[in-house]
């Protein structure tokens, strides 16, 4: 398998304090990688550095060989980012924000099909033609995902995807997730559901103030605590 | 009450914030500047001009058996004498000049030589006339300078004066015998009417003084700068707050994140607004157009500048657009900086406080003194703005300025190509994420952590 994702001692400063204190890992293609770690331990900002948002401090980051400096545009073209909380344009529908989504992956034929699989994986009924600012939290977590997984990204970088979502929206968004790494979508998502990280994610990072404190599929990391539970390792990581 | 106060409290930490504190700061200076400005216009216009005096007598009248005594030039002395400052002396305002022989570009170097924009003619059969009991005329010569909303005002104090003049030379004819037609006894001078003249560009055009002139040019203009300012303002709002809520939506990021450049979502963002922007400036001329129309059928000054060489040809049309279009992208660059800063819809709203203060100034001054009535250094700040060129473009080439209209393309030029290559330099930064707070030049500028 290659390397999807390479992070090398990763840091970044927000003026004057340091948020992300040189964080290495790597993520192999077709990998589900899960970022755990408390509130305000630097998992947006990863991410976002990863999504060429932020500019990395020191350290590097390369997504399927291009790297989020130097090749920006190149890492671009084979990612989709899904930030936290995030919203889509109000005046337009559905329907409308996802084609104006294609329309920069695609023309013709292409973005239709495009659009009808984003309008599928949304599964929002007739709704999909209501404006977006009708929508419910969950039904705009859906089409925010529909948006995301849409174009085939290679790499699919996930904020939060599920928080205050209902169990069966959750449920069902973690089986599309499911469904694009088995079809070789790499996925790096932060989650603050252990129950579901357990679940879905082949490896798992734990982030600590910054640091990386833990590595390894859910499995290793309980053998390594000695525990039986993901929630457990991460009570142990953070307090020891 | 309590909780209302609570309320009030947490709204006005909301809206009092330094940046709305400052802006309010600017505007009270910036009124108070352009008070002293514009008071120094009016003082300007009510002082008595200087007028050079023209004629081979200077208008020396005696009629020895009528016991006639008078002199023109004496009888300006008077009438100044009382009127001007208690430092200034009448030979600063009175300037007698050699004999006027016709030939209005000698006579204009003479003035010119003297620093002055007015000419009394006496004429040379003046005291002839008066003592065959013909009114003389008295013509007023003017060169044209455009000066802003009061600049105009001079010649209409020059009028009053000849009125003077003709009131006294009555009095003076009534102490003698009278004899023949009485009007001749109440108007001895004829003043006014067809036989004033001004030089425009070059040009004699008679019955025409500059205050008509004035006053057509700027009932053409005056509403100029108001609608460029309201456009300015109005499109710049726009984009900020688009801006602004792209942030509050988190849709910015995912716009960031698509594999477009950053050039394609600044120029996209601008051009869509220039259209906003056109099409708002379009509405707003034609709305203007309807409005100046039915002004100027009642109100207008009855001098058509056409005539005067004084109207705009399709090049200059050209200019005016061109001018406009300009200064709309200058705004638009300003506006994706600022709202780059914006943190979301509300902050953007602020954000657009300096916009229209900078679009404000430069209003306020081209309506009240108007370019050509401003010191250097306020024409300078005026230049520097570039929404000041379209506010003026259009009365500039009334008066022929091609090249400050020219000049202020160049320089918006410049200002907007600027404006762009930083914009996209900070859409290539974090700050747009991240805020400004979190940059380090700013923590180090404010002191923060
Ligand atoms: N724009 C910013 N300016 C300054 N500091 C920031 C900024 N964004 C994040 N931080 C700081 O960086 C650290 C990491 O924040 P980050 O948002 O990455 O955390 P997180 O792990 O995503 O937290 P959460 O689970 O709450 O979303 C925090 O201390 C935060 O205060
Ligand atoms: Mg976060």
């Amino acid at each position: 398998m290659t390397d999807a994702l390479v992070l090398k001692d990763v840091r970044k400063s927000y003026g004057n304090t340091e948020a992300v204190h040189g964080i290495s890992l790597t993520v192999k293609e077709g990998e589900i990688f899960g970022l755990i770690g408390h509130n305000g331990a630097g998992k947006t900002t990863t991410l976002r550095m990863i999504s060429t948002l932020l500019r990395i401090t020191s350290g590097s980051i390369s997504v399927y060989g291009h790297d989020v400096e130097t090749d920006s545009k190149g890492v671009r073209e084979i990612i989709s980012y899904l930030p936290e909380d995030a919203g889509a344009y109000k005046d337009l529908t559905g329907r409308a924000y996802l084609d104006f989504i294609a329309r920069f992956f695609a023309d013709g034929d292409e973005r239709k099909r495009m659009v009808e699989k984003g309008i599928a994986l949304a599964d929002l009924g007739e709704r999909i033609d209501s404006k977006v600012d009708t929508y419910s939290k969950g039904m705009m977590r859906r089409l925010l995902i529909a948006r995301a997984v849409m174009p085939s990204p290679k790499l699919a970088i996930m904020d939060e995807v599920t928080s205050g979502l209902d169990v069966v929206n959750a449920y069902e968004i973690r089986e599309i997730i499911r469904g694009i790494a088995r079809d070789g979508v790499t996925v790096i998502m932060s989650s603050h559901n252990m129950f579901e990280v357990d679940m879905l994610c082949d490896r798992v990072g734990i982030i600590n103030h910054g640091d990386l404190i833990g590595l390894g599929t859910p499995d290793e990391l309980k053998r390594e605590y000695g525990v039986d539970t993901l929630e457990e390792v991460f009570v142990k990581a953070v307090k020891g | 009450m309590n909780h209302l106060a609570n309320i009030i409290q947490k709204e006005l930490k909301e809206l009092l914030t330094p940046g709305a504190i400052m802006s309010v700061v600017v505007m009270v200076v910036l009124f108070s500047i352009l008070g002293g400005l514009i008071g120094g216009e009016v003082d300007k216009a009510q002082t008595l001009p200087s007028i050079g005096v023209v004629g081979s007598g200077h208008g020396d009248l005696t009629i020895e058996d009528g016991g006639v005594d008078w002199n023109l030039y004496e009888t300006l002395e008077s009438i100044y004498g009382s009127s001007i400052p208690s430092d200034a002396e009448v030979g600063d305002y009175l300037i007698k000049l050699d004999d006027f022989d016709g030939d209005f570009d000698r006579l204009k170097d003479m003035m010119s030589q003297n620093d002055l924009a007015c000419a009394l003619i006496v004429p040379d059969d003046f005291a002839l006339c008066i003592s065959e009991g013909r009114p003389a005329t008295l013509t007023q010569f003017y060169i044209y300078e455009p000066e802003g909303m009061f600049g105009s005002i001079s010649s209409t104090v020059v009028t009053s004066i000849a009125s003077m003049l003709n009131t006294s030379l009555s009095k003076e004819l009534l102490m003698g015998p009278t004899e023949g037609n009485p009007l001749f006894y109440s108007n001895p001078i004829a003043f006014g009417g067809d036989n004033d003249c001004t030089m425009i560009n070059g040009e004699v055009h008679n019955g025409i003084l500059p205050s008509d002139i004035a006053g057509e040019i700027s009932s053409q203009t005056m509403i100029i700068p108001i609608v460029i300012m309201i456009l300015i303002t109005m499109i710049g709002s726009l984009v900020i707050s688009s801006i602004g809520s792209e942030k509050e939506n988190k849709t910015l990021e995912t716009l960031l994140t698509l594999p477009i450049k950053r050039t394609t979502i600044v120029t996209g963002k601008i051009i869509a607004a220039a259209v906003v922007g056109i099409i708002y400036g379009v509405a707003y001329m034609i709305g203007m157009g309807m409005y100046m129309g039915s002004l100027t059928g009642t109100m207008g000054s009855g001098v058509n500048l056409e005539d005067l060489g004084l109207s705009l040809d399709a090049f200059d049309y050209l200019l005016v657009m061109v001018s406009l279009f300009l200064s709309i992208s200058c705004a638009l660059g300003l506006c994706m900086i600022l709202g780059g800063f914006a943190k979301n819809y509300k902050s953007a709203q602020t954000m657009t406080m300096p916009l229209s203060i900078l679009a404000m100034i430069p209003m306020f001054i081209i309506m009240f003194s108007g370019w050509y009535g401003a010191g250097p250094f306020i024409q300078g700040i005026v230049f520097a703005i570039p929404f000041s060129h379209p506010m003026m473009a259009m009365e500039a080439l009334m008066y022929g300025d091609v090249g400050l209209v020219l000049s202020g393309i160049a320089y918006m030029m410049v200002f907007a190509v600027a404006t762009i290559a930083i914009t996209v330099k900070l859409y290539n930064s974090d700050i747009l994420i991240t805020g400004l707070n979190q940059n380090r030049t700013y923590q180090k500028l404010t002191g923060k952590k």
